[in-house]
């Protein structure tokens, strides 16, 4: 997963229900341009390095080139292709797997790590929190680096682990590697979460503690009548961005293979690492770049669906 | 670990910005310092374990010398300790690059975050207090193409920086990282909550013009939620490394990340690849150790400007 | 159209951020300077090469050419600089002047035009003075496009002292001997193998190439593919029987963390690969020193000598460099002419005759290997090395699939070698059609 996209990549505020209005809005005053100039900066940066680029992504998408033959106008050739290629969907099915499987599991870590450290019950909390949050910092190629040494099955890590208890256990075969992926990116990512919903769960006015403490409410009622509803809303964020962050899985995949052979990481493993492929292996940039847009699509329609039962979820409150 | 008295208080409203802790100091237990848990403790013990395990295994490894580390059990240490040999090699190895490709990291840190966070806080600033037609459209189109993947983004992107002339020149990272949407974001929200409009309507009134109401009331409001941003542009370039694979092609502009990829790729290629594994695992140590310590240095303030955008989610 | 004017529109905002770039990041310098330079200005030229030799022949170039700067660069490895290649090339700007290829790499860049024809330099003079087999590397459809600049005749390198340890007292000359020898080693327990293999397609084709086989016939554009000739199948049914049986260490990789380790420990018993494996192996197993060995391929005829290669590279010149003949005299200098003896002591393999005859380099002892004279096996390696081999020109798209399709018999035991190359052979035709060529 790509750790500066995750971060980068945002669109937390889809998970607000009021996206496009202002958080307060200034009084109204005839509609002038102020902000213009303000905006400015960051709009044409943006033209350039995001809307262009999609734009020539969407361009190139209704073309095909070939080695010899050079490139001709195909129509929506392309997009008829991908629908009908069983390798992309076999990623995009791996990357929906991956999403139901492991981005719960983070975020339960996550959320019990928060609760846990706000509790204010677990002994060195600073040490733990600095410590759980540590990984979001380290480059995945490192971090793809040392798990890939660390669970080599001959003479890394589990190797040893192996022959001390006798087992016989691969974490790099056809059906296992997608869990080593996981137990790097939960690694990876856990802590990132968990201070999201820290920070939330610190928001909380304290008077209501005070309060349910009068009324003698013990810890588990706390917990499910105060600080559960704090979290909601982070949850939907976080939700939309491991979701992102998982369809765009490419670092881990595509540094594997030069680590461990036969892990199963195929060069279509993930949609990303197969529209890489295409376009830099295949010469195939028209056809990449229609996977992308389509994955785009569906990362953008997954991540709607996401925000809008977030909200039906907030409002049945 | 000392418990420190009232940590709740350095979340919540950031308007309240920096506020001290009050010494440590033992107190009953209350509401706000309750009994400790000797099993919260050892399962978030255990998770912690998870998390330092790679971390520590990478320290270990940096200290032994190539012929070691290929000898000798992961998290035992090797027969000689080489960790002052390995960081002068890898100084030294190929004319000592490695020291310009962590000078090009700073490059790409430093101007990238700085620029990145002031748009953003411009930008950010627009969107809550000030008028413009579009504004709808434009957070729309900000936020939403956010999930196009960086693959779809980094074909095209190549080809139009090529055409001018950007390719394997430092700009061919720096400006995309100049445009951070989560930050554009992160300041709308702390804006709107942490800047009062009736300030800025008074230094309006008292003929301040909107750039110097900007910058002489807004921003230093804005500091909590500009380190936050600052910071996670920060960690975002540190780390980047698909862009400058694709973009940079002379190892002189390289940012850590690919050129350790490369030394990497140096032992797995078959041929006259040189095998430095040593170096390849002291030099990823020495990438993070900045990371770490920038996260650990200021860490009160990146807290409390997350937990801003965390409650406004 | 409208996107590039806004390009272009876009592109005169920008200049002065890049005139700035021009003053500040100067100082930094080191690397590359944008000023193409005007008039007689000296040329530059620009190396991409992941064989660090190449740069030791720069120094005595250009103190014979005062005219000429060059600066060698490592653009990655491999696929990789195909990649960034590829991308200079489509972008019109950054293309280099000199560029390393795997030999199999060469048909890929110089069917479409990519590359510069070396005939207007006059390079056939210099056919006699290479391996024939490696020349022929570097011809595409009758023309010349690289000079070989590294070679990988197949050899086998193995570890005496685990030989000894299973009784075996020589290597094995034939790929029967071969066979028994495998046995043996499997029977000194666990983690005991004659060798290992996860689907590496270079050797498959190294045991096809040597057995006689020719599955690719490129004719132009028009490429033919059959996996079915009997060197071929031969080949394959010996290899399919080494893995049926459990010979083979399925799970450890060439060039992994395990492959070095297992190489440390005397566990993996030989290695045939190409010659250039005398350079890391040192490196990859310094605890085996002494231990290994060189000797020539078993052959599939008892009394045969025939070779084949594996890996090796050449250098070539995009047809979009503009400094063709100094990039030509540079290429001439390191890869045939003065600049070759640098490299050579500094550990490359070269395919040049003048090298390979001679004394000094057929007698020298290697320490390493036990002072066997090392250079007299690969030298008798290279020179045996079967003719008329082909690579399609899409051969690098193709080996990146292998691995996709190979997987599956090497974890699970399902399918066969047989098999596999039919697949790979139907993705081939597929693709290859789709890229313009006529494949069948």
């Amino acid at each position: 997963m790509d750790l500066a996209r995750q971060i980068d990549v945002t669109p937390a505020a889809m998970a607000s229900p009021d996206t496009a209005q202002d958080p307060a809005p200034a009084p109204r005053r005839r509609r002038s341009q102020t902000g213009l100039a303000f905006i400015a900066p960051f709009g044409a940066l943006f033209a350039l390095v995001f809307i262009l680029p999609i734009l020539y992504a969407a361009y190139l998408s209704f073309f095909q080139e070939k080695l010899i033959g050079g490139t001709t106008f195909v129509g929506l050739a392309n997009y008829a292709k991908l629908v009908q290629d069983p390798q992309f969907w076999d990623g995009v099915g791996r990357v929906i797997w991956f999403t139901l499987i492991q981005v719960p599991i983070m975020l339960f870590f996550a959320m019990a790590l928060a609760l846990a450290l706000d509790s204010m019950r677990v002994h060195g909390a600073r040490f733990t929190r600095a410590t759980i949050f540590l990984p979001y910092a380290v480059p995945a190629i490192v971090s793809t680096l040392m798990w890939g040494f660390m669970l080599g099955v001959k003479y890394g890590l589990f190797g040893s682990l192996n022959d001390a208890l006798g087992t016989d256990i691969d974490p790099f075969t056809p059906d296992t590697t997608l869990i080593s992926i996981g137990v790097m990116v939960t690694w990876a990512f856990t802590g990132f979460n968990m201070l999201i919903f820290y920070a939330a769960l610190k928001a909380v006015p304290r008077e209501l503690y005070e309060a349910a403490a009068i009324d003698g409410a013990n810890e588990f009622q706390v917990i499910r009548a105060i600080k559960l509803p704090a979290i909601r809303g982070s949850l939907v964020v976080t939700i939309i961005f491991s979701i992102i962050g998982t369809f765009q899985m490419f670092n881990e995949p595509q540094i594997l293979p030069s680590m461990v052979a036969n892990s199963g990481v195929t060069t279509y493993y993930t949609p990303n690492l197969y529209a890489y492929n295409l376009a830099f292996t295949g010469s195939q940039q028209g056809y990449a770049a229609a996977l992308a847009l389509v994955m785009a699509a569906i990362t953008i329609a997954v991540a709607y669906a996401v925000q809008i039962r977030g909200i039906r979820n907030a409002s049945d409150q | 670990m000392h418990p420190t008295s009232s940590p709740r208080a350095e979340g919540g409203k950031a308007s309240r910005t920096p506020i001290r802790h009050p010494g440590p100091g033992r107190r009953l237990h209350t509401v706000e310092n309750p009994r400790k848990s000797k099993t919260l403790t050892v399962m978030t013990g255990l998770f912690t374990l998870y998390c330092l395990l790679p971390l520590v295994w990478l320290v270990v490894n940096a200290t032994k010398s190539q012929a070691d580390f290929v000898s000798s059990f992961g998290l035992a240490p090797g027969r000689e300790f080489a960790l002052w040999d390995n960081i002068v090699q890898v100084f030294t190895y190929q004319d000592g690059i490695f020291s310009r490709w962590l000078l090009n990291t700073l490059l790409y840190v430093v101007v990238g975050a700085t620029v990145s966070t002031f748009l953003a806080a411009l930008g950010g600033y627009a969107l809550a207090k000030l008028d413009f037609t579009g504004k709808r459209v434009f957070l729309f189109v900000v936020l939403g193409s956010i999930s196009v993947p960086g693959i779809a983004l980094a074909i095209p992107q190549f080809l139009m920086f090529a055409q001018l002339g950007l390719t394997n020149t430092p700009w061919a990272i720096l400006i995309p990282s100049f445009i951070n949407p989560f930050g554009l974001y992160l300041m709308w929200v702390f804006t709107a909550e942490a800047v009062p409009t009736g300030l800025l309507e008074a230094a309006k009134i008292d003929g301040a013009g909107e750039f110097r109401t900007f910058l002489q009331i807004a921003t230093p409001l804005l500091a909590p939620a500009g380190v936050t941003v600052l910071l996670f542009s920060f960690v975002s370039i540190w780390n980047n490394y698909f862009l400058p694979l694709i973009m940079i092609k002379d190892p002189a502009w390289y940012p850590l990340t690919v050129g350790i990829n490369q030394w990497n790729k140096l032992g797995s290629t078959a041929g006259n690849g040189a095998l430095i594994q040593n170096l390849v695992i002291t030099s990823a140590l020495l990438t993070i150790v900045p990371l770490i310590i920038a996260f650990l240095g200021l860490q009160r303030y990146w807290q409390s400007g997350l937990s801003l955008g965390a409650v406004k989610g | 159209m409208r996107l590039s004017q806004k390009v272009r529109l876009l592109s005169a905002a920008l200049v002065p951020m890049f005139a700035l770039a021009a003053c500040s990041g100067g100082a930094g310098g080191g690397g590359g300077a944008a000023g193409s330079g005007g008039g007689d200005a000296p040329v530059k030229l620009k190396v991409w090469s992941w064989d660090g030799t190449v740069a030791r022949a720069v120094p005595g170039f250009q103190a014979a050419n005062p005219n000429i700067k060059v600066e060698v660069v490592n653009a990655g490895s491999s696929q990789d600089e195909y990649k960034a290649l590829d991308n200079a090339i489509q972008a019109g700007s950054g293309v280099p002047d000199v560029v390393m290829f795997e030999y199999f790499a060469v048909p890929y860049f110089a069917i479409p035009g990519k590359l510069a024809d070396l005939g207007e330099f006059g390079v056939q003079n210099l056919k006699n003075d290479y391996v024939q087999a490696a020349w022929n590397d570097v011809t595409v459809n009758g023309k010349v496009y690289a000079l070989p600049s590294d070679y990988g005749p197949s050899a086998m390198f193995y570890n005496a002292a685990t030989f000894k340890k299973a009784g075996i007292d020589k290597p094995p000359a034939t790929w029967d001997e071969y066979y028994e020898a495998a046995k043996k080693i499997r029977a000194l327990g666990d983690d005991y193998y004659i060798a290992q293999d996860t689907g590496d397609i270079f050797f498959l084709l190294s045991l096809i190439w040597q057995a006689g086989g020719r599955p690719f016939k490129v004719d132009g554009t028009k490429v033919h593919i059959d996996f079915t000739d009997p060197g071929t199948t031969k080949a394959v049914t010996f290899w399919q029987k080494m893995l049926d049986e459990g010979l083979v260490n399925t799970k450890i990789t060439g060039w992994s963390d395990d492959w070095n380790r297992a190489l440390n420990d005397g566990t993996l018993a030989t290695q045939t690969m190409g010659g250039w494996l005398t350079s890391t192996l040192p490196e990859r197993a310094p605890k085996a020193a002494g231990d290994f060995k060189v000797a020539l391929m078993p052959q599939w005829t008892q009394g045969d000598k025939v070779g084949s290669a594996n890996g090796g590279s050449s250098f070539g010149i995009p047809a979009a460099s503009e400094h063709k003949e100094a990039a030509f005299k540079f290429l001439e200098y390191f890869a045939h002419g003065g600049g070759l003896s640098s490299r050579v002591d500094a550990g490359a393999f070269v395919p040049n005759t003048s090298v390979l005859d001679s004394e000094e380099f057929r007698s020298k002892a290697n320490e390493y290997f036990g002072d066997q004279k090392v250079g007299a096996v690969l030298a008798e390696a290279s020179e045996i090395v079967g003719i008329g081999w082909q690579y399609p020109p899409f051969f690098e798209w193709a080996r990146s699939i292998y691995g996709d399709i190979a997987s599956p018999f090497y974890t699970s035991g399902k399918g066969s070698l047989a098999e596999i190359l039919q697949q790979w052979k139907q993705r081939c035709v597929q693709y290859g059609n789709e890229q313009g060529f006529e494949v069948d």
